[in-house]
């Protein structure tokens, strides 16, 4: 009797394994939505039509130099310094002048179909939000371009933005988008709320 | 010749064993006639034979008391004592014909050949007449294990629990406390371990439901079951064998034998997160064994709120049914059932950040930022769950005492995770992973009065499928699973006050898994060397891996329990138990937005091994009772998750995780008291301290339970008969034990740029919790019974953070909740 059952229960299982000891498909690559890769500054001085572009890459710490902010002492050593070594993006700025500055966002992770952000952050303007906060750089200023997108409430993007310098000198700023920010204006990253999409770090060398 | 011709008759009468006292009565006469012909025959053979026997409960081999066995057609008859047992002597070689009768039971006819002088078991349907009778025979339950504790929650507190979760509703024993995501979202905590090393069977299986991730709570309804159990270790090797932390038993009854129709409804409605609840379980059964039960949850919640402010978009919804259909007999027993499982659970707005900055200010801040107006309404971030059972079981008992049962399930789980996303993704999950598992099951249970075996062969084939339309990396890759083995389990009894138990499994773990990698990542871990043969696969920037992982795993414990003097016992269990590493621990690989950090799964972990060492002393007769339990766990291998640098991208700077494996050690103790004052006071306390810490770096283990202390004051009333109400207090004292995950961040503040420390390690301060229940009830209503209970949870509406919840950057605790219960049993 016992062994029959046995005999039963070992049938049983070999059947069960053999019908489901096919093989698995090979899974689909994903391609990566709504990610942000690449973020450009394009800055074109008043009056001029040439305009300089800075690039800021998603993985850009493999060949450049470290600017290293302080996170070294807390990090892993382990990982050496490729791993949180800023890319370090110098901004030059001649004196006394007005810039008009355009920030743009890319998505290159499927390479055949690099995706601009930056109009769905237009279709979206009233969920997107993007804001310059810098150090004390006496003189400087951003504010929204004339040509700016507006959201419903009228308030700028500042995705088109016109700087302003004027004497010589150095400071650091950063650019935020920001989500679904609860405020839309503010002079902190914490006035807007909000969850923080893209923070990029540039220096401006007024000079 | 006679014996032949007896046989016939005997089989022709009571072929069928079981039948009616009430129709029974002509046979019985006509059968005794034969017996004494029979007797008459035999005369002249050996008449100083006796027989030992045993009268237990068929369904949890509870001794039988009181039972009535008569020999068919004298006037003998026996009483059975208080351990099921009764003894008949001088007996003559032969046939021997007797009827065992017992309150509630139906009456057994039973017939053997009596050769020498034996003993035997006779087990007797124990019909359970009323649903008070349910509730007292849930102690009769047959234990888990013969040494190892088992921990229960009584009715009455799983009714209590029926609007929270499982995790919640465990939480009152002492050693075990949840790992939470807000509100709606927690995992049991046993001796400090969750996730996969807490097992969790329900009817039978082990539930598969992406039990690694610490924001996945496990996807059952507490209401769908009669009996909620837990043993602290790797107690029950029939289940698992890798979960070293414990076991919670999740069991429905048996619906008796009889023509009937019962049911329970329990309505709650709760002030915080204005929820209400309707859970309904209805059970058919016929005289023929035949049984259908239904049982059906609604639960709605709209948003929690603190005492100071509302949790916006905490809401959840749970919609959950499940049908059994079956047939009971004395000897074999049929079920299929099926669940189906269903929830929605908003995540607290605020805590979709983008990157570690906002995760600063989260911090600091001592509200959310997003704070709306009440609603019911669940907008993203969400998670929807859907788990579906399907099973079907067979057992069949012989006349050896043994059981073959064999068993069947099939689980899907899909869990989907929204969050906030923009354009075209705006409605998609983040995360949709469907993970099916089929689970086949053969054991064979033998017992004899004092020993038992089980011994059984399981297999296991699991599929899980990462959905790539989400448009985001998978958290973790597809895979196919294949679990083999077997396990062996005995326990054995030296008379009443001496048990051993031993068990042993085996598992052969066959996974398939295939990823991608990202150029990046490969090469900065130099994944070349060691995974560049298993490379099937490259496109642009990714690298397809398939790799076959193959784990095989023993597991073993021993135990051995003793009553020193009467009442009081003590035990000594021991578990060794082999884990092989998730497939989240392997290969995870993504972005956390509620913590926001990175983590990576390290794919050359190997099985994780711990030793857990267990003691209980115990006192569970008198006005005072205790159960003292200190315990040791020791891990090799032990799978930890610690934060490995800083990865830059142009979300800004994220803490990067990495699992890891370390020697671990953890150790602690429960103790469980309780004092009756008089027959109206009854006080009870639990306590559970413990000490994780990780061997190597002497550094203290991550999201280890504080100290918590935890008192009840029961009282009743003599005046109001159908009144009692308890006072529960819990205290939780800060944990000082944690390892320091902190970073800094820099920020630009008053015009220059400045470092801030991220702390995301420091346990908020220790806290007390008042809660005071009130009972009233049964009351007769119709040919029904109603009951009705007020329950007040943090009466003091004090405001504290806890420690085990991930949302404690977020946001407080909730704030006093009134709920009102009726209950009705049908």
């Amino acid at each position: 009797m016992l062994k029959n059952l046995y005999k039963h229960s070992i049938l049983i299982i070999s059947v069960f394994l053999l019908a489901i000891s096919c093989d698995k498909g090979e899974p689909a690559v994903v391609h990566e939505h709504e990610v942000f890769t690449r973020v450009v500054l394009e800055v074109k001085k008043d009056g001029e039509t040439n305009f300089k572009k800075y690039t800021f890459e998603v993985e850009g710490h493999d060949d450049h130099g470290h600017d290293d902010h302080g996170d070294d002492d807390h990090g892993d050593d382990d990982h050496g310094d490729d791993d949180h070594g800023d890319e370090h993006t110098e901004v030059e700025l001649d004196t006394n002048s007005t810039y008009h500055v355009s920030i743009f966002f890319y998505n290159d992770s499927d390479p055949d179909n690099i995706e601009d952000v930056t109009l769905e952050i237009i279709e979206e303007a009233d969920v997107h939000q993007v804001f310059y906060e810098m150090t004390e750089i006496p003189g400087f200023s951003i504010a929204a371009a004339s040509d700016d997108t507006k959201d419903s409430n009228g308030n700028p993007l500042f995705l088109k933005t016109s700087w302003t310098t004027a004497s010589e000198t150095s400071g650091d700023v950063k650019a935020y988008l920001i989500h679904e920010a609860t405020s839309k204006t503010g002079s902190t990253r914490a006035d807007f709320g909000g969850a923080t999409d893209v923070e990029i770090e540039f220096e401006v060398h007024i000079e | 010749m006679h014996h032949f011709i007896g046989k016939i008759i005997f089989n022709f009468f009571f072929g069928p064993k079981k039948c009616k006292c009430s129709s029974c009565s002509k046979l019985t006469k006509s059968v005794a006639g034969i017996s004494l012909f029979a007797t008459g025959l035999l005369f002249s053979q050996d008449c100083n034979l006796t027989l030992k026997g045993k009268v237990v409960d068929l369904h949890d081999n509870t001794p039988l008391e009181g039972a009535l066995i008569s020999f068919v057609g004298m006037n003998e008859n026996v009483l059975s004592n208080a351990s099921g047992e009764f003894l008949i002597k001088n007996q003559c070689e032969g046939k021997l014909s007797l009827k065992i009768s017992h309150v509630s039971c139906e009456d057994y006819l039973t017939e053997f050949d009596l050769k020498k002088s034996s003993s035997k078991k006779f087990f007797m349907e124990h019909h359970i007449e009323s649903l008070e009778e349910i509730i007292v025979s849930e102690n009769k339950l047959k234990d888990l294990s013969t040494t190892a504790n088992s921990y229960s929650l009584s009715q009455l507190e799983k009714d209590r629990y029926s609007s929270g979760n499982l995790a919640t509703a465990l939480g009152s024993i002492s050693g075990v406390s949840n790992l939470s995501t807000g509100n709606s979202v927690a995992k049991p905590v046993i001796h400090g371990m969750y996730g996969s090393r807490v097992g969790i069977v329900y009817d039978g299986v082990v539930l598969e439901n992406q039990q690694w991730g610490l924001d996945h709570a496990p996807n059952v309804d507490l209401n769908a079951f009669d009996n909620i159990r837990l043993i602290k270790g790797a107690g029950l090797l029939k289940y698992t064998g890798d979960t070293p932390g414990g076991v919670i038993v999740l069991e429905s009854s048996t619906p008796k034998i009889s023509d009937s129709l019962y049911g329970k409804t329990i309505i709650n409605g709760m002030s915080n997160g204005r929820g209400y609840n309707l859970i309904s379980s209805w059970i058919r059964s016929f005289n023929s064994g035949i049984f259908l039960k239904a049982q059906g949850t609604l639960k709605k919640n709209g948003d929690y709120s603190t005492p100071n402010y509302i949790l916006s978009n905490t809401g959840n919804n749970e919609e959950n049914f499940s049908v059994t259909i079956g047939r009971n007999k004395i000897l074999k027993k049929l079920k299929i059932n099926f669940t189906f499982y269903s929830q929605e659970i908003g995540i607290l707005r605020s805590s979709h950040i983008g990157n570690v900055g906002d995760l600063l200010r989260a911090i600091q801040s001592n509200e959310p930022f997003v704070i709306n107006p009440f609603s019911y309404e669940i907008n993203f971030p969400k998670q929807f769950n859907k788990h579906y059972t399907s099973s079907i079981e067979y057992s069949v008992r012989n006349n050896s005492n043994g059981k073959w049962i064999t068993k069947y399930n099939w689980q899907k789980n899909n869990r989907k995770e929204y969050d906030i996303r923009r354009g075209s993704d705006k409605y998609d999950p983040a995360l949709d992973l469907t993970l099916d598992t089929h689970n086949l099951v053969s054991s064979y249970q033998w017992n004899k009065s004092n020993i038992s075996y089980d011994l059984g062969l399981f297999s296991q084939f699991q599929d899980n499928y990462s959905n790539p339309d989400t448009g985001i990396k998978r958290l973790i890759p597809d895979y196919v699973k294949v679990r083999l083995g077997s396990f062996f389990t005995t326990s054995y009894s030296i008379f009443n006050n001496l048990d051993f138990n031993f068990g042993f499994r085996f598992e052969h773990i066959n996974n398939l898994v295939q990823k991608y990698y990202r150029f990046s990542r490969w090469n900065n871990e130099n994944y070349e060397v060691d995974l560049g043969p298993y490379v099937i696969k490259e496109t642009l920037s990714q690298k397809l891996v398939k790799r076959r992982l193959i784990f095989n795993n023993p597991s073993f414990n021993f135990g051995i329990k003793s009553k020193i003097i009467p009442s009081h016992e003590i035990s000594f269990n021991f578990f060794y138990t082999q884990r092989a590493p998730d497939i989240a621990e392997m290969f995870s690989d993504g972005l956390h937005h509620a913590i926001a950090s990175i983590e990576y799964g390290n794919p050359f972990l190997k099985s994780e091994r711990t030793n857990k060492f267990v003691i209980n002393f115990e006192k569970n007769e008198g006005d005072f009772q205790y159960n003292f339990n200190p315990y040791l766990t020791k891990g090799k291998n032990y799978i930890v998750i610690e934060p490995a640098g800083v990865e830059q991208t142009i979300r800004g700077a994220f803490p990067v995780w990495e699992y890891r494996s370390i020697s671990s050690s953890l150790k602690g103790f429960d103790i469980d008291l309780s004092y009756k004052f008089n027959k109206n006071i009854t006080y009870k306390n639990n306590t559970s301290w413990i000490e994780g810490v990780d061997e190597n770096t002497k550094t203290p283990i991550v999201n280890i339970p504080p100290l918590i202390t935890n008192s009840q004051l029961q009282f009743s009333i003599s005046k109001w008969k159908s009144f009692f109400g308890s006072i529960i207090s819990k205290y939780v004292f800060n944990q000082n034990q944690f390892p320091d995950n902190n970073f800094y961040t820099t920020i630009i503040e008053n015009g220059s740029k400045v470092e801030k420390l991220v702390d995301i390690s420091t346990p908020p301060n220790g806290y007390h919790d008042l809660g005071i229940d009130l009972n009233w009830g049964p009351y007769k209503l119709f040919s029904n019974k109603i009951s009705f209970s007020l329950t007040f949870d943090n009466i003091l509406n004090a405001n504290y953070r806890n420690y085990l919840n991930r949302m404690r950057f977020y946001n407080d605790e909730l704030g006093r909740n009134i709920m009102i219960q009726i209950k009705i049993n049908h």
